[in-house]
């Protein structure tokens, strides 16, 4: 082989090194997985595609004594005119989709409150849809003693 | 328990422009699909489905629900009360009942 052979080889090995750990997320751990899919199938982004943004306001226990009944709020700063529809996701249930909510002007300011149920400890999520068709959340860890599902 | 039977809450008086809460219960048991531990066989899934609020027949919001909401639903949202008027709520589930629930606000 020649210098220039050797040098072409190299530079195409060097290229497919890179490009593999492209092609496999690095957080795709069993448990994100089915929250993958869900949110490619109800909203059509990746969790890395949203941004994280502190101007939404998720209230939730810290540690939930029944998974049967944990109380959310969600609020937002953002104005209601901006804001086209709400998700909410628990990333460790078996259907981690919760709900989905779709505010008009007439809301008069991004305000929601339920209560859901969780399998076991893990990350809730509330996530806007804003107008311009970008994606903001607020995550925050809910630890469960009992769980609540089935 | 009588499922469906709903209640909801609004202030009887608002000033013009302002934001009220609207807050409502409704019986329901919200039970997932699962097997029945004794016969093995599949129990179905009944849970509420879809929400929608309106005033004076205009759409406010829509919340669309699975069986990830507790049972016997709470849900609180916003209402900017321009004029005094009727608030409603239609609710359905995956078994084909239909409610609705009505309130009146007054507008000051």
């Amino acid at each position: 082989m020649d210098r220039r052979r050797f040098l072409l080889a190299s530079a195409v090995a060097v290229a497919g090194l890179a490009v593999l750990p492209a092609i496999k997320p690095a957080y795709a751990t069993p448990a994100l997985e089915k929250l993958e899919k869900e949110l490619q199938q109800r909203l059509g982004v990746q969790l890395g595609q949203i941004k994280e943004v502190a101007d939404i306001k998720l209230t939730a226990p810290t540690i939930a004594e029944s998974g049967a009944n944990v109380p959310i709020t969600v609020e937002s700063t953002i104005p209601i005119e901006k804001v086209e529809q709400l998700w909410v996701f628990v990333d460790k249930n078996p259907t981690p989709w919760i709900t989905d909510v779709k505010f008009t002007p007439m809301n008069g300011q991004v305000y929601f409150s339920t209560r859901i149920k969780m399998g076991e400890t893990s990350n809730v999520r509330a996530i806007l849809k804003l107008k311009d068709g970008s994606y903001v959340m607020a995550t925050k860890e809910v630890k469960v003693t009992a769980g609540g599902c089935g | 328990m009588s499922v469906g039977v709903g209640i909801l809450r609004v202030p009887k008086e608002a000033k013009k422009g302002e934001v009220v809460k609207v807050q409502m219960v409704i019986t329901h048991p919200m039970t997932p699909p699962r097997k029945d531990p004794a016969t093995g066989q599949t129990i179905p899934a009944h849970n509420l489905t879809k929400l929608d609020l309106f005033f004076n027949d205009k759409l406010v919001s829509t919340i669309n629900m699975g069986a990830g909401i507790s049972a016997n639903p709470f849900i609180a949202l916003t209402l900017k009360v321009e004029d005094s008027g009727v608030v409603k709520i239609v609710y359905e589930d995956n078994k084909g009942g239909k409610w609705e629930k009505t309130a009146d606000i007054k507008a000051i």
